[in-house]
């Protein structure tokens, strides 16, 4: 195994050197000024990027914690699971970083002076892009759990401590590895993004984000330059040093031939050994596993509204679940009661009539937003469907293209934006540089989707189509949509998420007094909201609920018919 | 002229550990009205066999030819059955029949009554807008041969067709594909079957091909004689399963890579 990891270790490396060496092209042919003294940066961007890491670490290991506590209960649990996964489901679709302001605001206020607040809401920023989709690698890979290896740990007796060391803890581990990769990779994007933020406000976070943000509006190249090769340098050691090492170690822990592309990252030559080595395999596990593809975080929703409601079982519960559920309730209850006094607050206080002016913007700033994101969905929807498909079925592209693709999806794009932005507005408009940012918070959502939908094609029925000489046009609407269409919707319904969590950066960056971009939208609004101090709460409250609203009802009327869709129809089974 | 002529086939993968041989040296006819199983231990290249001989997969040497014509491309002329069904679960039972005749250019005024009659024939009458996944068993696999047989073809190629079935359906099914078969009226005009059961072989086939184990050759060819239908009693019936059976369990040594003893084993548990 180790040698057919190695040549795709070596292509990754080069395109890890490649970025800074094409960024300082990019820097050296834009900026005219000599990057030669940008060594001299390098210690203070080290200390600036451990800040950044120790972030990570933190909210990484509020992120474990939760999802092996949460996705064992809602697991093993039925009434649990009956809250806590549609609770869950509408967590991860709500823009968290819209949040983020009113976070910063309210827990600076609560420890004023002190770094902890400001620090402690990134943390928890960083921890909500990091958790969900963990719970879930949790979560599905208990429920996929083989029945007979849970009888078989039955009949011996295992329980408790036993039970989850030997049985359900090895279970999630190849998941929840795999998992951790993807959650550090949306956490850097997150906290950079959250970072360059704060620099807007007067509760600027010491970090790598707020170290880039500052050198690009001192215009300072050099510093810049420092900063993305310690970023770098971080993710390609986190890469070498952890994740590839651990995804080889968790390989021990796969009693499944996973039919999604997760197999890939650790044992990339899998796919070369071909329909020979497959074929077999996969038409027997594929029934087995056939649940995890369709298990993704909407088809659990709509999953729980298609099943039949069944009556309440008399079964007895313990105390504990009462006691649990009063405390989730209560819990639920007080924040209710505390958002409703805090917007009541927020608007019963006089508005200035500045303000009153920006808050009836936002209608049109609903529709303004939702477009931009709808375009730059378009053409990442564009570009990943010919590319995944083309990946897929040619085990060159596999081999030579993946590798690239991972590595540049694995770097936060947001780390470039504070200068690759400003210099391309002058060739694409404010609007195009716009939709740029969205796009890399939405491309690898659809991408890595999509190729797994294409990947977990069962082989026979491309091969039946062969046989029928069903080609072309004709098998791409007869078999390849219709076969790929859960991931699709996956694929979509997240890469709106991340839509939805780029806007704040998107349609307003502003660094330094000069180079500014601001059009008209729900991130503008709620970032000139969050600069105006306490006047700005009444347009940053309306802001995030229009916001929330819109992503809701795009939800409910469009992403969950077509999941259900995806549910019963576009089902293997 | 032989309806299909295979002609010195070797096929093998390249792998981590170099080249693994599937198949070597594979020669054989099939003429008209000719119904062909072919057995053998898992792993000897049966399916891959059958792949080659539709084209939907290239042989490393040797070649097939189809009325004369050497097979390049995927031929139209033949028909798959697959062990897993391969039906499209979101196409209901009548979209799954027509899937080939689509891909022919037929019309769909030409379409509906050729998967009608198709439908009829196989029983699934009643059944033309139900999704697979609200059949049985046997019923997907009527479909998956309703598919086949729709677009007349002139080879039926049957991958292990019965496998994934319990053995009373089997059974039936079995029965039904003979009914099919003596119909006169009624493509195809062979058939060549593939499967691990030799019981399965005997009762159905003209002929059976035993491969031995891989990588696979034939040993020997054992034309069936015995007057259909047939009764796997009968003690003739048992004396040809017997001889088959200890044909591949003993498997004359080929290339020695193994040891005889390991591999009759393997082939005795896989059986």
């Amino acid at each position: 195994m180790r040698t057919t990891v190695l040549p795709s270790a070596r292509r990754a490396l080069a395109i890890y050197a490649a970025i800074p060496t094409l960024a300082f092209v990019f820097l050296a042919v834009s900026s005219g000024s000599s990057l030669s003294n940008f060594a001299s940066y390098l210690p203070r961007a080290t200390v600036d990027m451990s800040y950044s890491f120790t972030r990570m670490l933190a909210a990484y290991a509020l992120s474990l914690g939760f999802s092996l506590a949460y996705g064992y209960y809602a697991a093993t649990h039925r009434g649990g699971e009956r809250i806590m996964i549609p609770v869950l489901d509408i967590l991860q679709s709500v823009p968290i970083l819209g949040f983020f302001p009113f976070a910063v605001v309210i827990l600076a206020a609560a420890t004023p002076g002190s770094f902890i607040g400001p620090n402690f809401a990134s943390v928890f920023l960083i921890f909500t892009s990091m958790a969900w989709n963990m719970v879930f690698g949790v979560y599905e890979s208990l429920k996929t759990l083989p029945g007979d290896l849970k009888e078989a740990a039955d009949t011996f007796g295992l329980r408790g401590w036993l039970l989850f060391r030997r049985v359900l803890y090895p279970a999630c581990v190849n998941r929840l590895v795999y998992n951790t990769v993807l959650s550090w990779t949306a956490g850097w994007f997150f906290l950079v993004e959250a970072e360059i933020f704060t620099t807007n406000t007067k509760n600027a976070l010491q970090g790598i984000g707020s170290y880039l943000s500052f050198a690009a509006s001192a215009s300072n190249a050099a510093e810049f330059l420092a900063g993305i090769v310690v970023l770098v340098i971080v993710i390609a050691l986190l890469d070498f040093v952890v994740w590839r090492p651990l995804g080889r170690w968790a390989e021990r822990f796969r009693y499944d031939v996973s039919p999604s592309g997760e197999t890939e990252i650790v044992a990339p030559e899998r796919d070369s050994a071909g329909r020979f080595h497959r074929a077999r395999v996969y038409v027997t596990e594929r029934v087995r596993t056939g649940v995890t593809r369709v298990t993704t975080p909407l088809v659990q929703l709509a999953a729980i509204t298609v099943r039949p409601v069944r009556p309440s079982s008399a079964r007895r519960r313990s105390v504990y679940y009462y006691l649990a559920l009063g405390t989730i309730l209560v819990i639920v209850w007080l924040l209710l009661i505390a958002l409703v006094v805090a917007l009541l607050s927020v608007y019963t206080h006089p508005i200035e009539p500045s303000v009153r002016a920006l808050i009836a913007q936002v209608p049109a700033a609903v529709g303004a937003s939702t477009l931009r994101i709808v375009a730059s969905y378009a053409i990442c929807l564009c570009i990943s469907l010919p590319l995944a498909i083309h990946i897929s079925r040619s085990s060159r592209a596999s081999k030579v293209g993946l590798p690239i693709i991972e590595v540049i999806a694995s770097f936060p794009a947001t780390a470039l934006f504070p200068v690759i932005i400003f210099q391309l507005i002058p060739f694409i408009s404010a609007e195009g540089a716009s939709i740029l940012m969205l796009m890399t918070g939405m491309m690898w959502y659809l991408f890595f989707n999509i190729l797994s939908g294409v990947r977990s094609l069962p082989p026979d029925l491309v091969e039946a189509s062969r046989s029928y000489g069903v080609r072309g046009w004709k098998f791409f609407r007869r078999v390849l949509l219709p076969g790929i269409f859960p991931a699709l919707i996956t694929g979509s319904i997240t890469a709106f998420g991340g839509g939805w969590n780029t806007l704040i950066v998107a349609e307003y960056l502003s660094v330094g007094p000069t180079k500014q971009l601001s059009l008209l939208g729900l991130g503008q609004l709620i970032d000139i909201g969050n600069s105006l101090g306490s006047s700005g709460y009444a347009l940053m409250a309306t802001a995030l609920l229009a916001m929330v609203g819109t992503v809701i009802a795009i939800n409910e009327l469009i992403w969950k018919p077509l999941y259900r869709r995806a549910a019963t129809r576009y089902r293997y089974d | 002229m032989a309806l299909i002529r295979v002609e010195h086939l070797d096929k093998s993968f390249p792998s981590r550990h170099g080249t693994i041989s599937i198949m070597q040296d594979i020669s054989f006819e099939v003429k008209d009205s000719d119904f062909v199983a072919i057995v053998g231990p898992s792993g000897c290249g049966k399916s891959t066999l059958l792949r080659l001989i539709q084209g939907l997969d290239r042989p490393t040497a040797g070649r097939i030819l189809f009325r004369g014509q050497p097979v390049d491309g995927v031929a139209r002329q033949m028909a798959m059955v697959f062990q897993s069904f391969a039906l499209y679960p979101w196409l209901t039972v009548s979209q799954n029949v027509a899937f080939g005749l689509e891909a022919l250019g037929w019309s769909p005024e030409r379409i509906a009554p050729q998967v009608e009659k198709y439908i009829d024939v196989t029983g699934l009458d009643g059944f033309q807008e139900a999704f697979p996944r609200e059949l049985s068993g046997g019923m997907r696999q009527r479909v998956g041969l309703a598919r086949a047989l729709a677009v007349e073809p002139s080879v039926l190629l049957m991958d292990e067709p019965f496998s994934a079935l319990d053995a009373l359906t089997a059974e039936s099914l079995r029965d039904e594909i003979l009914q099919l078969w003596q119909d006169p009226a009624l493509p195809p005009d062979a058939v060549i079957l593939v499967t691990h059961n030799i019981e399965e072989a005997i009762e159905l086939a003209d002929r059976v091909l035993v491969l031995s184990r891989r990588p696979g050759h034939i040993l020997a060819e054992i034309p069936i004689e015995l007057p259909r239908p047939r009764d796997r009693k009968s003690s003739a019936f048992y004396d040809m399963t017997d001889r088959v059976y200890s044909l591949i369990t003993e498997g004359r040594p080929t290339t020695g890579a193994e040891p005889a003893g390991e591999g009759a084993e393997r082939a005795g548990q896989m059986l």
